[in-house]
């Protein structure tokens, strides 16, 4: 809470995600094609193959042109970025880093300074310099990434660091290796790809070496992909393996279409590379382009998920509030706190909407993006005061809310007036039980099911009749703190009542297992 | 000063390496990207002034040195942005939690320093491309990078300056909580802005003069008629910087400013970098005055880098000043990573050594070939 909000009415995080997927997709190219000119040149001087020389040499400008000019701004972007939309973050990992990302620096300048020179200085070397600038231009680029993955792969397990503030802890952290693997394998593959982008357009027997060459590169980098993306799975923490095998609806649409877009190079690579090279046309290419940015996304997007609630796993949420910080919140109040509120009015309701901005807006939109009006509908304030105290329990991987009871008050009396009060309208014998799963959508759904596999209550209600349930309700929240206290008129309560004991007795080909999820998103 | 202000407390992590370090570094790395940027933006100037003068026949020495830079345009900027990671990486550590403050207030424009840069370099490429060739839109793009380059240069100021005010900070982000704020209200901004960009030109001017006395041996005519050009615009550029750099003085608020007097180290760096400027002014102008261009003027070239460096220098201890209600120095907790600090300066040498390494290797192909000038260093 020491800094201003960037209050953009979207997310800051998808400013990050845009300029990263573009940023990471041509960073990778840069370090797989740095391996792919030079040894494209020395296969070429090795076989006197003229039409392959004039390619890589072409191919060396347009890949100056890329990774030196838009690769290195876009990475820029990437800081410039992170700094508004997480400072806190940002200064932790500098306070942490800083030595890394200067031995980072160090690299980058001889990536660019080799890069240069390697595209300029056809005529200007001997052959055998010529390859030792791309071997150096090679090295340094992988040498940069191999810095940089510690960084980012500390911020999902940052391991022992959590103990010892030990940058060395950080850096070779338990998905370090898997990580730097499987991007290195993606280097290659992207190496493939864009190698096809310069390969132009006369046909002939030189072009389809060529284009076979480059299907090489991305089959080497198809085939080990999936090897390390699996071991980098088995490395990572149980509750981001909890949203990739099972929770989060959002996490398996993306993963499957990074699983299509690879199955997609895969294909296009066997057919159109290795097989066929004749086919191996423009909107071909521009298609193998589209999916692996598609890839790329789809990776990025996964990755960053299964961090959530964090932005550095068991340090800061991804709120930019630190964990250690939760609780001084929750005792002094966010109005004491914080350095930049639009007001310091907590009974106003403008003090909720800023509290929703700096609490929750890293990750929701009021509309559109993980729309916060859809996902509070049927809230009153009272209850929604009682929920914003639970969010780790629903099944969003949220933060704690962090603030003391006057702020869950103004936040919850926001949420509340985000949609007008929900009418049920009067209860019949006929509609008891739809009116009862929409009550339960309110009051229960953020947290159960009943026969799904989220929390389901199918075990704790099998047998109990509808007055039975109805006795529980006032109780729950006496139960178990991890719940609201129910308050609603009596008829709601009836209906839901009986809508509960309805589901939890009908009769079910496959019961579902009785499958709590785990402790909330945690270090392990 | 009100102390009565809020900023950002100090990050609970520890600094990783005592401030001395690492605020050399950060002025080391500063005074380069500072030298690249003059050579980048002021470079973009001379390059659009001649290759327009160029385009008339009877001036053939401009249109030779249009096409000569514009080679060189895309390689200074190139340089600029690394060495500008740099210090980023070290202001950040040293000063984020103004900076960061400072840059979320400016968010919406300081975002679009990206695309900017962009632009500049894709339209620095394409004159470097089209320089000779003559395309009709060249001028226009070299143009347009410019711009951009100054855009980016005022919104730079802005965020620097806007920095150094905690004071204003909540009222801006009051008014704009969408980043879409200037620090227009600060009346140093103006004459701070100018500063850079006039000295741009200046310092390009120098490095200009420097290229002339190597052009010199090969091409007498060429060589001295961009000598003394280059010395004249520096000249004239820093007397104008001269009258700039006093109203900069006076912009500055009074108490800030007197740290140049009460100071001794202040007052030394400010008295050195006054005689360094008058120095590289005289220096210049003897050498290329003088019958024959001399080597005075590569005194006045390195003058030049070493009043960059005392400049650097002194807009360090007035931040230092503008900051000291809010800086604590007894409170700053530091505990150097040494390994990491060790590697880094290991491989910083072993970086060096290898870009050495390459740049001999040109220098002996091209000693070998005895090609004058033989594959133009461009993309
Ligand atoms: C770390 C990012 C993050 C933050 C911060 C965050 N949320 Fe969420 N929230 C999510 C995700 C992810 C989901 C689940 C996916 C979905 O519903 O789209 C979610 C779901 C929800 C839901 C629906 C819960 C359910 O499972 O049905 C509510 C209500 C909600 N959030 C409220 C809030 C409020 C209020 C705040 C601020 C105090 C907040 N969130 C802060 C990420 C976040
Ligand atoms: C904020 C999330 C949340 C909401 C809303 C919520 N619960 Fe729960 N409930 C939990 C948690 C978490 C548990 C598991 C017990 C624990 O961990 O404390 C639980 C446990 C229960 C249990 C005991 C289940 C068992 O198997 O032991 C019942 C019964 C129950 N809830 C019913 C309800 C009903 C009915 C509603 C709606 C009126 C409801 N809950 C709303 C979070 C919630």
């Amino acid at each position: 809470m020491n800094y201003p909000d960037w209050i953009l009415g979207f997310p800051g995080g998808m400013l990050i995600a845009l300029i990263a997927i573009v940023h990471v997709t041509v960073s990778h190219f840069a370090i797989g094609g740095g391996a792919f000119l030079v040894v494209t040149e020395k296969r070429a001087y090795g076989k006197n193959d003229t039409a392959a020389l004039a390619y890589v040499r072409r191919h060396s400008k347009f890949f100056a042109l890329l990774t030196v000019v838009f690769g290195a701004v876009t990475g820029v972007g990437i800081w410039f970025t992170i700094g508004l939309v997480t400072p806190e973050a940002t200064s932790a990992l500098i306070h942490s880093f800083v030595w890394a990302w200067a031995i980072e620096w160090v690299f980058f300048f001889v990536e660019i300074t080799s890069a240069i020179i390697y595209a300029t200085s056809w005529d200007r070397l001997d052959r055998k310099s010529h390859m030792l600038v791309g071997w150096i231009y090679f090295v340094a680029a992988w040498m940069s990434l191999a810095v940089i993955n510690g960084i980012i792969t500390f911020m999902l397990t940052p391991g022992k660091w959590l103990q010892t503030h030990n940058i060395w802890d950080g850096l070779f952290n338990p998905t370090y290796w898997p990580s730097l693997f499987a991007r290195t394998a993606l280097c290659v593959l992207l190496a493939g790809v864009f190698g096809l982008v310069t390969i132009g357009k006369k046909d002939g027997e030189a072009r389809e070496r060529l284009v076979r060459w480059s299907g090489m590169w991305m089959l080497a980098g198809s085939i080990l992909l999936p090897a390390f993306i699996y071991w980098y799975f088995l490395k990572l923490p149980k509750f981001s393996k909890t949203y990739i095998s099972e929770r989060m609806i959002y996490v398996t649409h993306a993963l499957n279409s990074g699983y299509a877009c690879a199955a997609l190079i895969g294909a296009v690579t066997l057919v159109f590379a290795l097989w066929k090279p004749r086919w191996m046309r423009v909107p071909v290419v521009v298609l193998l382009v589209v999916a692996s940015l598609g890839l790329m996304g789809s990776g990025e997007y996964v990755r960053e998920f299964s961090r959530k609630p964090w932005v550095v796993n068991g340090y800061m949420y991804a709120n930019d509030i630190a964990l250690a910080e939760v609780p001084v919140l929750q005792q002094d109040g966010v109005a004491a706190k914080a350095n930049f509120l639009l007001t310091t009015d907590t009974k106003s309701m403008e003090y909720g909407e800023n509290l929703f901005t700096l609490e929750c807006g890293s990750c929701h939109a009021v509309d559109g993006y993980r729309s916060m009006r859809q996902r509070v509908k049927g809230w009153d304030a009272a209850f929604a005061t009682q929920m914003v105290a639970h969010l780790p329990m629903t099944k969003g991987p949220m933060p704690e809310f962090a603030g003391n009871e006057a702020d869950r008050e103004a936040l919850g009396k926001y949420l509340a007036s985000l949609n007008p009060p929900v009418d049920y309208g009067t209860i019949t014998d006929a509609n008891r039980v739809a009116v009862g799963a929409q009550v339960f959508a309110v009051h229960c759904g953020n947290c159960h099911t009943v026969n799904g596999n989220f929390r389901p209550l199918r075990d704790a209600f099998t047998n109990s009749t509808p007055d039975q349930v109805e006795g529980l309700l006032p109780m729950l929240d006496t139960m178990s703190t991890n719940m609201p206290h129910f308050d609603a008129p009596a008829d709601q309560a009836q209906a839901l009542a009986v809508y509960i004991s309805t589901e939890a007795n009908k009769s079910l080909p496959n019961p579902p297992a009785s499958n709590q999820p785990g402790p909330p998103p945690g270090v392990k | 000063m009100t102390i009565n202000v809020q900023v950002p407390s100090m990050d609970p992590m520890p600094l990783p390496g005592p401030v001395w370090l690492m605020t050399g570094l950060l002025l080391l790395v500063f005074t380069l990207h500072v030298l690249a940027m003059n050579a980048a933006l002021g470079g973009g100037m001379w390059t659009l002034w001649n290759y327009v003068r160029g385009k008339k026949p009877e001036h053939p020495n401009s249109r030779r040195l249009a096409e000569e830079l514009a080679k060189m345009l895309p390689i200074f900027l190139a340089y600029t942005i690394t060495l500008g990671v740099a210090a980023l990486l070290f202001v950040q550590v040293l000063y984020g939690r103004f900076l960061y403050s400072s840059s979320i207030l400016i968010g919406g424009y300081w975002i679009m320093v990206i695309p900017l840069v962009m632009l500049a370099y894709y339209g620095y490429y394409y004159v470097s491309y089209t320089a000779v060739r003559g395309k009709s839109r060249t001028g226009l793009v070299a143009a347009l990078s410019v711009l951009c380059l100054l855009a980016i240069g005022f919104i730079f100021s802005n965020n620097m300056t806007l920095m150094l005010r905690p004071e204003v900070w909540l009222k801006m982000y009051r008014a704009h909580p969408n980043g879409f704020n200037l620090n227009l209200h600060d009346w140093e901004l103006w004459p701070r802005y100018l500063h850079m960009m006039i000295g741009a030109v200046a310092v390009a001017s120098a490095l200009l003069a420097h290229l002339g006395m190597l052009k010199l041996k090969k091409d007498p005519e060429y060589g001295a008629w961009l000598v003394r050009r280059a010395a004249a615009v520096f000249a004239i550029t820093t007397g104008i910087q001269f009258l700039d750099g006093l109203w900069l003085l006076l912009a500055v608020p009074r108490d800030v400013a007197m740290v140049f007097l009460r100071d001794p180290v202040a007052g030394t760096v400010f008295g050195l970098a006054l005689m360094a400027v008058i120095a590289a002014v005289m220096l210049m102008v003897l050498g290329s005055m003088a019958e024959q261009p001399n080597s005075l003027v590569y005194a006045g070239v390195a003058m030049v880098v070493v009043t960059v460096f005392l400049m650097t220098g002194m807009r360090h201890l007035l931040r230092q000043a503008y900051l000291a209600p809010y800086l604590d120095p007894g409170a700053v907790v530091v505990k150097p990573q040494t390994s990491a600090i060790v590697i880094f300066f290991v491989l910083f040498v072993g970086g060096l050594a290898t870009v050495a390494v390459m740049l001999w290797k040109l220098a002996k192909y091209r000693k070998m070939q005895g090609a004058a000038g033989a594959g133009e260093m461009t993309i």
